[in-house]
């Protein structure tokens, strides 16, 4: 058998395939549910400092080429967050995506994710549809540096920023996050849709984030910019729901994928499709393992 | 998002009221839509009717029902779905066990197949769609046997080969542990949850990791026993923990 591990970061993965933040893990048997189908890690929906509600429904919306939401960073609250996940089970496979206004508040939360145990942050960068944090944070380069650096320097974590991808030049987000150990490349497209008969807007905030099939071409190309500029290990997300899209992000040199919107197309059995499928493929084009494919296109 | 235009609205009773409309989906009994009250909210509603005739059935509880309630003939009801698993056919004696508008859950298969219903509520203004044949629990005890229908149906479990529940979750817990036959085989429930997506992405239905909008809504006796956090805690719509009050 060919080799599918890899590593992101200080972290070796036996699978290069994780569950994505915000579809199917706010709670924590569905966190275990993920594991136990083959996700090498699973990545929390992303948490704040104080319990949110998130907007009204409709939250989601599916449409032809993927799906829009605005959910409105629901969460329980790290108070609640610490409660239920303090004696996870296996915390080494989970990384906690957190959100907040400012390094304080980032700062706040990293130390309360260390304290639990946690190994991996994922900092949510990138949210497209609430006001002050998510993309509002991720579109200024000197406060995410000053972020990334004050966390990098008191904790001991490894920290993943998670970068949105409406915004003019991704690689410039990419270097002020320079001193993060990986990059999540992309968060949802902002976007929005109408039903044209109640003459509304689908989301009841109107504004949303679009995922699926239809922005893989724009995830691929955000990891293939940001590959061209830096050395370090990039997480792939956005409209993979087969191994051959996974493939697709490996050649312009994503070290792992995350899967979200691929859930309501594939259900808990992508994991196993998409790891089985790397395989096939590594062992029919003669390639040895993962690592022989990583940046193969953006290297030569 | 599809819609419907609304044939009738019926007034069951002072609170519960019945959406008739014409559609051409596909559904079998214990589907639920998602029913959107656009600048409202989106809201799961089980199909209390499907065939030539469909319909929704509901207590007004909030915003969104008190909007649905004030529709009129002719107007365009929007919804997606069907969605979740229907409940399987009955085999030999049936009985259905409805805790207040869970009854409107049941009634597609009521109305299909043979078998005794036990329904109960607060009061008998609460009750809606009787038959004379149903068996009726009140708590008060103006009408019908006077405690829940948990106390009402158990007597008389061992008579039934096949037993649909469907009600508020703490009734269908305490039903869950006191039912004392052997063979658990035919007994299904069909729990409501808080829904934020219905398309099994979002988690806010999560029982144990199982999705009540996508591997259920209707799960078995053998299912819901191993599931510790049925009838004990749920969500609130930020995903915090929420504990579920116990049936007396
Ligand atoms: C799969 C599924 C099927 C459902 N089918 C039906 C149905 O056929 N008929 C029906 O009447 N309802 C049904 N419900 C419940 C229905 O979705 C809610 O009643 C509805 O969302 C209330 O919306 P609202 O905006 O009017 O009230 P909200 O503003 O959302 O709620 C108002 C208050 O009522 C409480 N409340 C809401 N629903 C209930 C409830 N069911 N029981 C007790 N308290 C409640 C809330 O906690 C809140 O305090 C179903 C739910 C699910 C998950
Ligand atoms: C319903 C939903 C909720 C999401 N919530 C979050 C979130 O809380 N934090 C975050 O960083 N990304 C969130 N995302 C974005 C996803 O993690 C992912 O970046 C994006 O959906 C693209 O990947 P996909 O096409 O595989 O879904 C969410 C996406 C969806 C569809
Ligand atoms: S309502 Fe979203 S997963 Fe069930």
């Amino acid at each position: 058998m060919v080799s599918i591990s890899t590593s992101v970061g200080d972290i070796r993965l036996s699978n290069p395939v994780m569950l994505a933040s915000g579809i199917l893990d706010e709670t924590s048997g569905s966190m275990k549910r993920a594991l136990e189908s083959g996700a090498a890690i699973a990545v929390t929906k992303s948490i704040g400092s104080s319990e949110r509600k998130g907007y009204p429904t409709p939250v989601v919306s599916v449409i032809a080429t993927g799906m829009l939401n605005a959910v409105g960073l629901a969460n329980p609250g790290i108070d609640s967050f610490s409660e239920e996940f303090s004696n996870f089970p296996v915390k080494e496979k989970v990384a906690v995506s957190i959100f907040g206004k400012d390094t304080e508040e980032f700062l706040y939360l990293a130390r309360r994710v260390e304290g639990l145990g946690f190994k991996i942050l994922e900092l949510n960068l990138s949210c497209p549809h609430v006001a002050g944090v998510g993309s509002e944070i991720g579109q200024d380069p000197d406060l995410v540096e000053d972020i990334i650096r004050e966390l990098k320097s008191r904790t001991n974590l490894q920290i993943w920023a998670k970068l949105t991808p409406s915004i003019t030049n991704i690689v410039t987000i990419a270097k002020a996050a320079e001193k993060a150990d990986a990059y999540v490349l992309i968060n949802t497209v902002k976007a929005t849709g109408v039903d044209i008969y109640a003459r509304q807007f689908l989301l009841s905030n109107k504004i949303g984030g679009y995922s699926g099939p239809g922005i893989k071409p724009i995830a691929l190309r955000a990891v293939y910019d940001v590959r061209k500029e830096s050395e370090k290990d990039i997480i792939g997300v956005g409209g993979i729901n087969d191994w051959n899209d996974a493939v697709e992000f490996f050649l312009l040199g994503a070290s792992a994928v995350q899967v979200g919107t691929g859930l309501y197309y594939r259900d808990y059995g992508i994991y196993d499709n998409i790891n089985a499928g790397i395989a096939r493929y590594l062992e029919d084009e003669g390639f040895s393992s993962l690592d022989d494919i990583i940046g193969l296109m953006v290297k030569s | 998002m599809n819609f419907s235009v609304i044939k009738e609205i019926v007034n069951e009773n002072d609170s519960i009221f019945t959406i008739r409309f014409d559609s051409v989906m596909v559904a079998k009994p214990g589907q639920f839509l998602m029913v959107w009250v656009p600048g409202v909210k989106e809201v799961p509603m089980s199909l209390s009717s499907i065939g030539d005739d469909f319909a929704i059935t509901f207590k007004v509880f909030g915003e969104s029902t008190k909007k649905l309630a004030s529709m009129k003939k002719g107007e365009r009801m929007f919804y997606r779905g069907p969605y979740g698993n229907p409940y399987p056919e009955p085999e030999g004696k049936t009985a259905y066990v409805a805790g207040g508008t869970g009854l409107a859950s049941l009634l597609p298969l009521i109305r299909k197949y043979k078998g005794d219903v036990y329904t109960g509520a607060r009061t008998r203004n609460d009750l809606f769609l009787l038959d004379d044949d149903f068996r009726i629990a009140t708590e008060d005890g103006s009408l019908g046997f006077r405690g829940n229908v948990v106390d009402l149906f158990v007597k008389e479990e061992d008579e039934y080969d096949t037993v649909y529940v469907c009600g508020p979750e703490a009734m269908m817990r305490s039903l869950l542990d006191r039912m004392h036959r052997e063979k658990h085989g035919n007994v299904y429930f069909s729990l409501e949850r808080l829904m934020k997506c219905g398309i099994g992405i979002c988690d806010s239905c999560s029982v144990n990791g199982y999705r009540v909008c996508k591997e259920g809504t209707v799960f078995t006796y053998e299912q819901l026993k191993k599931m510790d956090e049925f009838g004990v805690y749920r969500r609130s719509g930020s995903g915090k923990i929420e504990l579920i009050a116990k049936v007396q």
